[in-house]
C-alpha cells in the first residue's frame, strides 16, 4: 500500500527525514517508535500527502505522489495530534460536512454518532464537549469514509476510557485488506497490535522488526539501539 | 574552488554596461537636438523610458521565474525572482522620479493623476513593495512559494492598472492621447535605442551580480555546516 | 449531484452555519462600512453642496477597504481551531475551496452592498433613479468577482504569515485600485442626471476582464498555496 523510497525532508536546513525508505502491504500494521524529532510526525504526514518531500520517491494505494495525491486520499485515514473539528458546528455538522467532502452515504453520519457514544449529544455544538469527547468525535471522523490506510500519530493520548476501548476495537478488528501505521511512544501499545515495528532516529530507519513483537524484546532492542 | 566562468561574464557585461551607459549620457546630452519646447529637461525623458522599460523587463522575469520555481521548486528561480523585482523596484521608482522631474519641466507641476503612466508606476511601486513585505512575513520553503505566486498576481495586475486608468481618463477628458516619442526625427530615436540597450545592460549586470553574491553566500554557508558537522565543537 | 458540487455545497454551508453561528463577520463589515462612509464625508463631502459627483467614488473606496476587512476572515475558524488539514486530507481540489471561499466573499460582499448602496443614495445623491438601482447591482455583481477571486487567494495565502491583519491589506489593497477606479466609474456613470451608457459599458466591460484575468491566476496558482 506504501511505496517509499529515500524520502527527504528538510526544515530550515535541518532534515526531518533523511533518506528514509518505507513498504507497507495490506494487512500491516507498522507501528513506528522513537525519540522526539526523529521524524516520525513528518514521514506520517508526507503519507498522508500534507506535507511534500523534498527528494525520494513515495506512492500510496499505487498512486504516485505528487502527480496522483488527489486520487489516494480516499484511501487515507489520519488522525494526527488535532482532532480537525469545527467547535462551533455541531457532532453531526461535522460528521456532515466530512461525508459530503469524501462523497460518502449521509446515512453513516449518525450510525458513526452512535459507534463511539455521542448519538445523544449529535446536535450539541463541539465547543461544549469535554475532551475525551471531541477524541472520540475525532476517531468518528477518520473512520467515517472507511479508509484502507490508517494512519494514526499517538491516537491514544486525549482519549478516555471509553475511547480508549473503541480505538483498542477498531485495532484489533482491521483485517488484512487494511494497513496501519502507528506512531507511539508506549512500546506496550506497539507490543499489542504491531505486525512491524520501525524505530526511527535522525530522519532514518534505525532499526526494523518483523513479525508481532514482544513488548520486552522491543524495549531492548530500542535501548540498544536508539538510547 | 571558486570558478572564473561567473566573474568573467560579469566583467563583460559590466563592461557593456559601461560603454552603452557612457554612450547613452554623451549622446543623449550633447549630441541630440534640443527639443524646442521643452529644452533640456527633456533630455532626462530618454532615460526616463528606458528605466521604465527595463523595470517592466525586470518584473517579466520575476514573472516567469515565479512562474518556474511553482512547477520545479528549485530555490535558484526564487534567488532570481527576488533580486529581480528588487531591481524593478529600484528601476520603478526612479521612474517615477524621473517622470515626476519630467512632468515638472512640460506642464509645470510635480505630479499629474491623468498620466496613465505616472501613475501605474506609482501603483506598481506600491505592489512590489508589498512583495517584500509578504517575503518577509512568511518563512522557510513557504516564502518561495508565496513569493512566486505574488510575483505572478502583481505582475497581472500591472496591465490591468494601466488600462483602468487610461480608461478612465479617455472618459474625463477625452482627447486624443498624444504618444510622445512616437514620431521623433531618427537623431533623437537613436539615441533612445542606446539608452534603452545600456539599461537593459545595467539590469542584467546588476542581475548576474547580486546572483553570484548570493550564491557564494550559500556555497559558504553550506561548507560551514559541513564542517560543523563532521567536527562538534 | 456529483461530488464536485457536494463537496462545493458542503463547504458553503459550513461557512453559512459558522456564521449563523458566530455572527461576526457580515456584521462587523456592515458597521465598518457605514462608518467609513462618514469618514469620508467628514473628510471631503462637507466641502461641496452636490454630492452625487462623490457618490460613486465614496461608495466604492468603503466597499474596498471593508472587502480587505471581510476577506481577512477567510480562514480564521481553520487556523484557530486547526481544522486546516481536515479539508486539505480530503479528496477536494483546491481549486474547488478557493471557488468555494469565492463564493462566500461574493456572498458578504452583497449583503453589505444591499446595506450600502440604498444609504449611499440617501447620503449623498440628490434625484436617484429606480433604474440607478438596477444599473449598480450590476456594477456590484461584476465588481465582487475579481474582489471574491483575488481576496480569497491573498486571504488563503495571509493565513501563513506572521502580521496577517497588517499584510492583507497591504497586499491586497494596490491590486483592487483598478477596481475601484472602475467601479466607482460606473457607479458614476448613472448617478447623475443623464446615464452615460458607453462610458458605463466600458468599465463593467473592464470588470469583467479583471475578474476573468484574476480567476485564471488563481486557478493556476491555488494548488501551490496549501502544498507544503
Amino acid at each position: 500500500m506504501i511505496e517509499a523510497d529515500g524520502l527527504v525532508r528538510r526544515f530550515a536546513s535541518r532534515p526531518a527525514l533523511d533518506g528514509l525508505s518505507l513498504t507497507l502491504r495490506a494487512g500491516d500494521c507498522l507501528a513506528l517508535i522513537g525519540p522526539n524529532g526523529a521524524g516520525k510526525t513528518t514521514l506520517l504526514r508526507v503519507i498522508a500527502g500534507l506535507l511534500r518531500p523534498d527528494g525520494g520517491a513515495i506512492s500510496v494505494g499505487g498512486h504516485r505522489y505528487p502527480e496522483a495525491r488527489q486520487a489516494a486520499r480516499p484511501l487515507i485515514g489520519y488522525l494526527g495530534h488535532d482532532p480537525l473539528v469545527y467547535l462551533d458546528l455541531t457532532a453531526s455538522q461535522n460528521l456532515e460536512l466530512y461525508a459530503d467532502l469524501y462523497g460518502v452515504p449521509s446515512g453513516r453520519v449518525l450510525a458513526w454518532l452512535e459507534r463511539v457514544g455521542l448519538l445523544a449529544r449529535a446536535y450539541d455544538p463541539v465547543r461544549t464537549f469535554s475532551r475525551g469527547m471531541v477524541q472520540r468525535l475525532a476517531l468518528a471522523r477518520l473512520l467515517l469514509h472507511e479508509p484502507r490506510l490508517l494512519l494514526l500519530d499517538e491516537p491514544f493520548s486525549g482519549l478516555d476510557a471509553a475511547g480508549g476501548e473503541l480505538l483498542e476495537g477498531v485495532l484489533r478488528g482491521l483485517g488484512g485488506e487494511r494497513g496501519l501505521v502507528l506512531v507511539t511512544h508506549d512500546m506496550a501499545i506497539a507490543a499489542r497490535h504491531a505486525t512491524r515495528v520501525m524505530g526511527l532516529r535522525r530522519g532514518v530507519a534505525a532499526f526494523e522488526m518483523e513479525g508481532p513483537v514482544g513488548h520486552a524484546d522491543l524495549a531492548a532492542r530500542y535501548a540498544e539501539v536508539i538510547s | 574552488m571558486i570558478e572564473t566562468g561567473p566573474g568573467r561574464s560579469i566583467a563583460i557585461w559590466g563592461t557593456l554596461t559601461a560603454v552603452l551607459s557612457a554612450a547613452a549620457i554623451l549622446g543623449a546630452f550633447l549630441v541630440a537636438p534640443e527639443d524646442a519646447d521643452q529644452g533640456v529637461i527633456q533630455r532626462i525623458f530618454y532615460f526616463h523610458v528606458a528605466i521604465a522599460l527595463t523595470s517592466m523587463v525586470a518584473f517579466a522575469v520575476a514573472f516567469v521565474a515565479g512562474v518556474l520555481y511553482l512547477r520545479n521548486r528549485d530555490r535558484r528561480f526564487d534567488e532570481v525572482g527576488v533580486v529581480s523585482v528588487g531591481l524593478g523596484l529600484l528601476f520603478s521608482a526612479l521612474t517615477v522620479l524621473t517622470g515626476s522631474i519630467w512632468a515638472k519641466a512640460s506642464w509645470g507641476i510635480w505630479w499629474q493623476w491623468s498620466d496613465p503612466r505616472l501613475v501605474t508606476y506609482a501603483i506598481v511601486v506600491l505592489l512590489y513593495m508589498a512583495y517584500f513585505m509578504l517575503r518577509s512575513s512568511v518563512d522557510g520553503e513557504r516564502q518561495g512559494r508565496y513569493s512566486a505566486i505574488f510575483a505572478v498576481v502583481a505582475f497581472a495586475s500591472v496591465p490591468l492598472s494601466f488600462y483602468a486608468v487610461r480608461v478612465a481618463q479617455s472618459f474625463i477628458h477625452p482627447v486624443v492621447f498624444t504618444q510622445s516619442g512616437a514620431n521623433m526625427p531618427n537623431t533623437m530615436l537613436i539615441w533612445f535605442v542606446v539608452s534603452q540597450v545600456a539599461m537593459l545592460s545595467l539590469f542584467v549586470t546588476l542581475l548576474k551580480l547580486e546572483l553570484l553574491q548570493r550564491r557564494t553566500d550559500r556555497a559558504l554557508n553550506e561548507l560551514k555546516l559541513r564542517l560543523e558537522s563532521v567536527r562538534p565543537l | 449531484m456529483t461530488l464536485g458540487a457536494r463537496q462545493f455545497r458542503a463547504l458553503l454551508l459550513k461557512d453559512l452555519r459558522l456564521e449563523l453561528r458566530t455572527r461576526q463577520t457580515a456584521i462587523a463589515m456592515i458597521l465598518f462600512a457605514v462608518v467609513a462612509m462618514m469618514a469620508f464625508q467628514f473628510g471631503f463631502g462637507f466641502r461641496v453642496d452636490d454630492t452625487t459627483p462623490l457618490a460613486g467614488g465614496i461608495l466604492w473606496a468603503t466597499l474596498a477597504l471593508t472587502a480587505v476587512l471581510g476577506v481577512g476572515r477567510s480562514f480564521v475558524p481553520e487556523r484557530e481551531q486547526r481544522v486546516l488539514d481536515g479539508l486539505l486530507l480530503a479528496p477536494v481540489s483546491r481549486s474547488l475551496l478557493l471557488a468555494a471561499r469565492a463564493a462566500s466573499v461574493f456572498a458578504y460582499m452583497l449583503v453589505v452592498e444591499v446595506i450600502t448602496v440604498p444609504l449611499v443614495t440617501v447620503f449623498f445623491v440628490q434625484d436617484p433613479a429606480a433604474t440607478d438601482f438596477a444599473l449598480i447591482a450590476l456594477v456590484c455583481v461584476t465588481a465582487n468577482l475579481g474582489i471574491a477571486i483575488l481576496g480569497s487567494l491573498l486571504a488563503a495565502m495571509a493565513v501563513f504569515t506572521r502580521a496577517r491583519e497588517l499584510l492583507l491589506p497591504v497586499l491586497f489593497l494596490p491590486a483592487l485600485l483598478p477596481v475601484i477606479i472602475a467601479s466607482a466609474g460606473a457607479t458614476h456613470a448613472v448617478l447623475g442626471v443623464s446615464d452615460d451608457m458607453p462610458e458605463y459599458n466600458g468599465y463593467i466591460l473592464f470588470l469583467l476582464v479583471y475578474a476573468v484575468i484574476f480567476a485564471l491566476v488563481a486557478y493556476a496558482t491555488y494548488d501551490y498555496v496549501f502544498d507544503d
